[in-house]
């Protein structure tokens, strides 16, 4: 323990740097000397002469005493410590410097003091005054600066480890020496540059100084000490009042929005390049090298001059380009006109395609058929000719003499396809001699199917006839064409020809007289005037055929022709069904015949007109407008299937009319004909006053278009009755059927009571009540209904559990009033009901961040407290220059920390 | 323009006021209602929170309402007699020499005298017309290009046509059934549950098909799933008077009695039935906005009902019949009788209709359905002989807005808007009356049972109040602790008898219910001693 002490005081006396001890042992020492005196006694001397009155006497007493002690104290402790042979001779040695070294300072303090007592010096006074000051101030520091380790003692300081004792005295007192002064720690620096300043600044000090007061105790300075760092730290946080309270009161919440996330471009991110492992590292001093550098700037340079060509190279250049673009231009023709080639089959099929449409074509149409039979005729004139296909030509030769057998498949089908052709148009040539009834298969075949369509010898014969003069008419006209060129052009030819044809027309003409009397034959026996007219057409046989239907009407008949055409035209699916459809119609048409009736007049006046004119020409016009009369439109814009639609319906409609009760027809007709006559031109007029007429003649069947039922005519004739009665009991029925009605109180004659008591005083009063009380209730919920005060209406109160779940249970956290919420959510916030521009104010999250981005802590900024709220955004952007500036200075995230824990 | 009007440098100062205050109306409209009352409310931080959001509606309103009062390419026009000129005698004729080419080419008739009185639908946009004809005939034509689409003939009775969603698909009421088909005539459905129906309606937001059967059956189905959403019977008989509200899609049906019901799918009770006439109800109507109901009664009357405000009497009594009624777009009614098409107008803006224009058609045709077409200012008539169509100026919305409805719609526009539509297809339980109600809290129910544990709660919270109370100190030898524990005990018992016996009342019922669920299903008594025993109760 000893040790210890002595140490610790071997320490300080060493370390001339730390003061504080010493001196602290110095105002121990001062303390402690004098006679130990109870605290009582102490203080209370303290309190008679207290610290104020003065040093000088203060020091008188302590000269005193200190002597006294100074005699008596200073053998034993020596002792004590030489004898204990316990120290490390080394550290003795060690120590002793220093002690030497305070002994000279102590005794020349010492000195001083005596010599003070004695005579008081004059020319050491002031420095003696300085030196007691410099005491007293070294005693302040002490205890100012050990303040914050004793507290609970009042005046005494304690250096040591051990508190003084007799046992445990202090090493000045030890030592016989006075307490150390700032003076005497300041004397060895006599001399020292800077110790004039020293002891200036030192005597200022002193003579500020003012007595020392008693440390506070340690709970209280600890407050004080707690009060003044809360004082500190609330400045220190107040400041950040306002920019919390901005960013608590902001809708919006941005966090480092501005940050610059990964590079822009490619350039950027290679120039932040850093070669990191060996090979990259390698790569870099190779391409970083100076002299690559510079030779690759030198090279780019001198391949800059290099670039120049000259004209002549240049002129070389285009040439060959030229070149080869012509080259490739050729061979892509080539390739082109290559692919463009089909194989032998394709030309053949595409022909025999083209043959089997020109004949189809020819059946449809007479000019096609008409055209077909020239070119026919004009190859067959050819192959006459020419004799291409006889077998002598060069190759067929060739093949002949080498042997057909020898040949191979292809071409033997060739060569016979080559004399069966040959065959063909040579045979059709001297069939065409034998007679006109079949020129061609294809005629043939489309005779065929008319014959079998139209269904009527008659018909057929007439038809024959017809072909047979086209026929000979068409040869007619060919053979006027003579050849100009070639073998035919030769005279003899020529002269051939001539004979021939003469002989033909004269052939043809005979034959034209004859089919003349023919078909003047058949058209006596049919009794029309069909004759006179011959259409290249089919149409015509169709006409003929219909000619044997029952003839009801001229429009009958234009209506099955528009039929038929469509049989043999474009397959129509409406007009496959369409005769079950008129039935159908008609069935359904029952009920108003007259609505027919009123269609009816008009197609009886247009036909008795039309039967004056030709049958041709009532064709035509139909064809031409197959909407009759009844259904001329006022649409300016009906596209041509409308109008189609309406000639079917009209056909429809036409198909009824047998049916109709002739009579009223006519009676229509008459009734019809003046008007008729007279608004013939305007279609819309005429149609509504036809209309009209016929309406209102009979108006019950226009008014309803389904007779009600006997039940429905009767609810309404009586409806109008008592409603206002039977919605009140609907309504009591609901009313009822939510809140029934409360029983009536019954008893049960002798139950409970004396039957003659019952009879006297009725029913129990409790019964009463409880009937009461129950009827009071049910009003009260209904009044409470929503339709409670009106008569007219019922509103239902049910409740839909479905749609419960559209409502929010209870009202939502920070709301407490059911209002101010319902009104908070009446605006819809979505883009179809907001403007673009609000769009996204409104439905911008609290907290804006980018995904990836380290959130920096925030730093302070001033900002104006009583700034308006409404600059949210302003803010928001003014934080985002903020973070911009910070994102350039780099990282400072934990600065902006460091200076939040200040 | 704005900022220099803001400047007021061009305007006078009359004119800026009058603007201002047309704004101001607008914004009001576009506020949706009043705005949030922020006095009382204690929370700051709501307060706040609810003031920017006001702040926010309110920008929102202004710049809806100036992108309104600026930005519309057209604007909405009506007829103005001058002098002693009415409107009313203003003729199709004279109209059509006053207008545009284009305008002009929708006056028109199309007779089809053979398949009877026709009944007409529009698409959304007003594109499309689909026409069917009494007697079977189905058409669907475009309105633009004046083109048929496609026109099929069934060969029986049509009484409705309606559009699905969008013009690729129709819905025909026929004799039997009700059928679906596409723009093509191919029938794609028979609705067979739907039985013979009168009238169809399709709710657009909704996704359904609702239709009134002979037997006055209401059925909506869903035509995305195909499912039957619900299927009621009115019970007020026979009824071909139905249309739905386009503003709520709640269904409302016109009856012979008088009165007018209107539906949910989700409730099998009307929602609200009112009386509105003495005779038969014969015709019915609703305001684009719902808020405006017209009915028509067979003792000729037509009558405005408020239908936010509910009261027994109408806002105005019209004389007359109408076999039809429909309101336009810009609010104009619509109603018919016979060949008499009369056109009234709100003049005043105060739901006063009066007299506006008046159209004759030839006598003796007889009118089936007046409709107004979308977007235009065009009255579609569906009569007896065909359909005609003539100009009502001001009947249509000048300005469409492409996100609705859009007239100009390409095939590509069409179907992005199918799918867009069918993923805000609405479910069926938010038609209500007042739709936006949807969001707000729960309404009160009137009488709740109590759960178990609210009972238990109850229970215990009457014996705690019981039992806090100090007993009374009674002479000498009545205040022996042991009667005092007594007397506590007691005390505590009555507190939860009469819990108790509600409970044992409940569990009675109960079991009386479960009895006689077991009785049905009792066996014989000669094969009952074969049955399993149940577990002791």
């Amino acid at each position: 323990m000893a040790e210890t002490k002595r140490k610790s005081r071997g320490e300080a006396k060493g370390k001339r740097g730390k003061p504080s001890k010493k001196q602290k042992k110095g105002t121990d020492t001062r303390e402690r000397k004098g006679p130990r005196l109870p605290n009582a006694l102490r203080k209370e001397l303290e309190r008679l002469n207290p610290v104020d009155e003065g040093f000088g006497s203060d020091e008188d007493q302590e000269e005193v005493y200190g002597r006294d002690l100074y005699e008596y104290e200073e053998e034993l402790p020596e002792e004590e410590s030489k004898k204990n042979r316990r120290y490390d001779p080394v550290e003795n040695l060690e120590y002793q410097m220093p002690e030497e070294f305070e002994d000279e300072n102590v005794s020349s303090d010492d000195d001083n003091d005596t010599r003070n007592a004695g005579e008081d010096g004059v020319e050491d006074e002031d420095e003696d005054e300085e030196d007691d000051d410099g005491r007293q101030r070294t005693t302040r520091i002490t205890s100012e600066a050990f303040e914050g380790k004793k507290k609970k003692k009042n005046n005494v300081v304690i250096s040591e480890a051990y508190p003084e004792s007799e046992y445990n005295p202090t090493r000045d007192m030890l030592e016989g020496e006075g307490p150390v002064s700032i003076g005497d720690l300041l004397d060895p620096l006599h001399g020292v540059s800077g110790y004039s300043k020293l002891r200036k600044r030192i005597h200022h000090l002193e003579k500020k100084s003012v007595p020392t007061p008693a440390p506070l105790p340690k709970a209280d300075q600890e407050k004080l000490e707690r009060k003044a760092a809360y004082e500190k730290s609330k400045e220190e946080l107040q400041k950040w009042e306002p920019i919390i309270k901005r960013n608590r009161e902001a809708p919006t919440i941005y966090f480092d929005d501005d940050m610059d996330l990964g590079f822009s471009t490619v350039g950027a991110i290679a120039s932040e390049f850093e070669p990191r492992t060996e090979f990259e590292k390698k790569i870099a001093s190779l391409v970083y090298d100076d002299q690559v550098m510079e030779a690759h700037q030198k090279d780019g340079s001198r391949l800059l001059e290099l670039n120049k060509v000259s004209a002549e190279d240049e002129k070389d250049r285009h040439n060959r380009m030229a070149k080869m673009r012509s080259l490739l231009f050729r061979h892509e023709m080539k390739s082109k006109h290559i692919k463009k080639i089909k194989s032998k089959t394709y030309h053949r099929l595409l022909k025999k395609d083209r043959l089997k449409a020109s004949s189809t074509q020819s059946q449809m149409d007479p000019e096609a058929a008409k055209e077909l039979a020239m070119k026919q005729e004009y190859e067959r004139a050819k192959e006459r000719m020419t004799l291409r296909h006889k077998g002598s030509s060069k190759w067929t030769k060739r093949i002949k003499e080498r042997g057909i057998d020898v040949q191979d498949e292809g071409t033997r089908t060739a060569i016979a396809e080559q004399q069966h052709l040959h065959a063909l148009l040579t045979r059709k040539m001297n069939s065409m001699k034998d007679g006109s009834s079949s020129s061609s298969d294809d005629s043939s075949d489309e005779d065929d199917v008319d014959v079998y369509s139209a269904g009527s010898d008659q018909a057929r014969a007439s038809k024959l006839l017809e072909k047979a003069k086209e026929k000979t008419l068409n040869l007619l006209d060919e053979d006027d064409e003579v050849p100009n060129s070639g073998v035919l052009s030769l005279p003899f030819m020529v002269r051939g020809l001539r004979k021939r044809n003469e002989a033909a027309a004269e052939e043809a003409k005979l034959a034209l007289h004859e089919y003349e009397s023919w078909s003047n034959q058949l058209e006596d026996s049919n009794g029309a005037d069909n004759a006179k007219v011959a259409p290249p057409s089919g149409r015509m046989v169709f006409n003929a055929s219909k000619k044997e239907a029952p003839e009801s009407s001229n429009k009958t008949k234009s209506d099955n022709k528009i039929r038929s055409d469509n049989y043999y035209g474009n397959s129509d699916s409406e007009d496959d069904f369409e005769p079950k459809e008129n039935v159908d119609i008609r069935e359904d048409r029952s009920s108003d015949l007259q609505n027919d009736g009123s269609i009816n007049p008009v197609l009886l006046h247009k036909e008795s007109k039309n039967h004056k004119d030709s049958l041709f020409k009532n064709f035509d016009d139909i064809v031409q407008d197959p909407g009759p009369k009844t259904t001329h439109e006022v649409s300016i814009f009906a596209s041509g299937t409308w109008k189609k639609m309406k000639g079917g319906n009209n056909a429809d409609a036409n198909v009824n009319k047998p049916t109709q009760p002739l009579e009223s027809v006519v009676l229509n007709q008459n009734l019809q004909e003046p008007v008729k006559d007279l608004d013939e031109d305007s279609d819309a007029d005429s149609e509504g006053q036809m209309v009209d007429g016929i309406l209102t003649s009979d108006p019950k069947v226009e008014s309803s278009y389904e007779l009600p039922s006997q039940a429905e005519i009767i609810r309404q004739a009586f409806a109008a009755d008592d409603v206002e009665d039977d919605f009140e009991k609907e309504k009591q029925e609901v009313l009822n059927e939510e809140n029934p009605e409360p029983e009536k109180p019954v008893l049960l004659p002798g139950w409970g009571q004396w039957t003659h008591v019952q009879k006297k005083k009725g029913l129990p009063s409790w019964m009463l009540q409880e009937h009461e009380s129950a009827k009071r209730m049910r009003e009260e919920t209904l009044k409470k209904r929503k339709d409670a005060h009106l008569k007219r209406v019922i509103i239902s109160e049910k409740l839909d559990k479905k749609a419960e779940k559209l409502y929010t249970k209870s009202l939502p956290y920070p709301f407490t009033s059911k209002e101010v919420y319902e009104q908070s959510i009446r605006m819809p916030l979505g883009p179809e009901f907001n403007p673009a521009t609000a769009v996204g104010a409104l439905n911008r999250p609290e907290v804006m961040k980018k995904p990836g981005v380290i959130i920096k802590p925030i730093e302070f900024e001033e900002v104006n407290p009583y700034e308006r709220i409404e600059e949210q955004t302003q803010s928001g952007k003014k934080q985002k220059k903020r973070n911009k500036s910070k994102s350039n200075s780099g990282k400072n995230g934990t600065k902006v920390k460091t200076k939040l824990k200040n | 323009m704005g900022v220099k009007q803001d400047d007021g440098s061009i305007m006078p100062t009359s004119e800026q006021e009058k603007i201002s205050d047309e704004l101001d109306i607008r914004v009001k409209k576009f506020l949706r209602g009043e705005k949030t009352n922020l006095e009382g409310l204690q929370d700051k931080k709501l307060k706040g929170q609810l003031a920017v959001r006001e702040e926010l509606f309110g920008k929102s309103a202004q710049a809806a309402a100036k992108a309104e009062k600026w930005l519309l390419p057209s604007e909405g026009g009506y007829l103005e007699a001058e002098g002693i000129e009415k409107t009313w005698r203003i003729k199709q004729e004279s109209i059509a020499r006053e207008v545009d080419i284009l305008s002009a080419r929708s006056q028109y008739d199309i007779v089809l005298p053979d398949l009877g009185p026709y009944t007409l639908d529009f698409t959304s946009s007003g594109r499309y017309m689909a026409a069917g004809g009494r007697k079977g005939h189905l058409a669907i034509l475009d309105m633009k290009n004046m083109s048929l689409v496609k026109e099929i003939q069934v060969r029986e009775t049509v009484r409705d046509v309606v559009f699905l969603h969008n013009e690729l698909f129709f819905a025909a009421a026929q004799k039997k059934y009700p059928y679906i088909y596409n723009r093509d005539g191919t029938e794609l459905h028979c609705l067979k549950e739907h039985g013979a129906v009168l009238r169809l309606q399709f709710l657009k937001n909704h996704f359904l098909l609702a239709s009134i059967n002979k037997s006055g059956q209401l059925r909506y189905q869903d035509v995305t799933m195909g499912g039957m959403v619900a299927n009621y019977r009115t019970g007020l008989g026979r009824t071909d008077v139905m249309q739905v509200n386009p503003y709520n899609g709640v269904v409302a049906l016109g009856h012979s009695l008088g009165t007018v019901s209107m539906w949910k799918p989700t409730s099998s009770t009307a929602l609200l039935k009112r009386l509105c006439h003495k005779g038969p109800i014969t015709a019915m109507a609703f305001h684009p906005n719902g808020h405006l109901m017209a009915t028509a009664g067979k003792e000729k009357k037509i009558m405005l009902w408020d239908l936010r405000n509910l009261k027994d009497e109408p806002l105005q009594t019209l004389p007359g019949n109408a076999d039809t009624l429909d309101f336009s777009q810009k609010g104009l009614l619509a109603r018919s009788t016979s060949s008499f098409v009369q056109i009234l107008r709100d003049s005043s803006g105060t739901q006063n209709y009066n007299n506006y224009m008046t159209h004759k058609i030839i006598k003796g045709y007889q009118v089936e359905k007046v409709l107004f077409r979308p977007y235009e200012d065009v009255l579609g008539i569906g009569h007896s002989m065909g359909w005609s169509s003539i100009l009502i100026p001001g009947s249509g919305e000048p300005n469409f807005d492409s996100w609705v409805a859009n007239p100009f719609e390409t095939s590509k526009q069409r179907r992005e808007r199918e799918v867009h539509s069918l993923l805000d297809k609405l479910p069926p339980e938010t038609i209500m009356l007042n739709p936006t109600k949807i969001g707000t809290v729960k309404p009160q129910r009137r009488k709740e049972k109590k759960t178990k544990e609210e009972k238990e709660a109850d229970m215990e919270a009457a014996v705690e109040a019981v039992k806090g109370i100090e007993p009374k100190k009674k002479t000498k030898g009545r205040n022996k602790p042991s009667k005092r524990t007594k007397k506590k005990q007691e005390i505590v018992a009555n507190a939860k008898r009469p819990f108790l016996e509600q409970q044992k009342k409940e569990e009675e019922q109960v079991a009386r219910k479960k009895q006689k669920v077991i009785e049905q299903v009792e066996l014989p008594t000669s094969l009952q001693r074969f049955s399993r025993k149940k577990s002791a109760t």
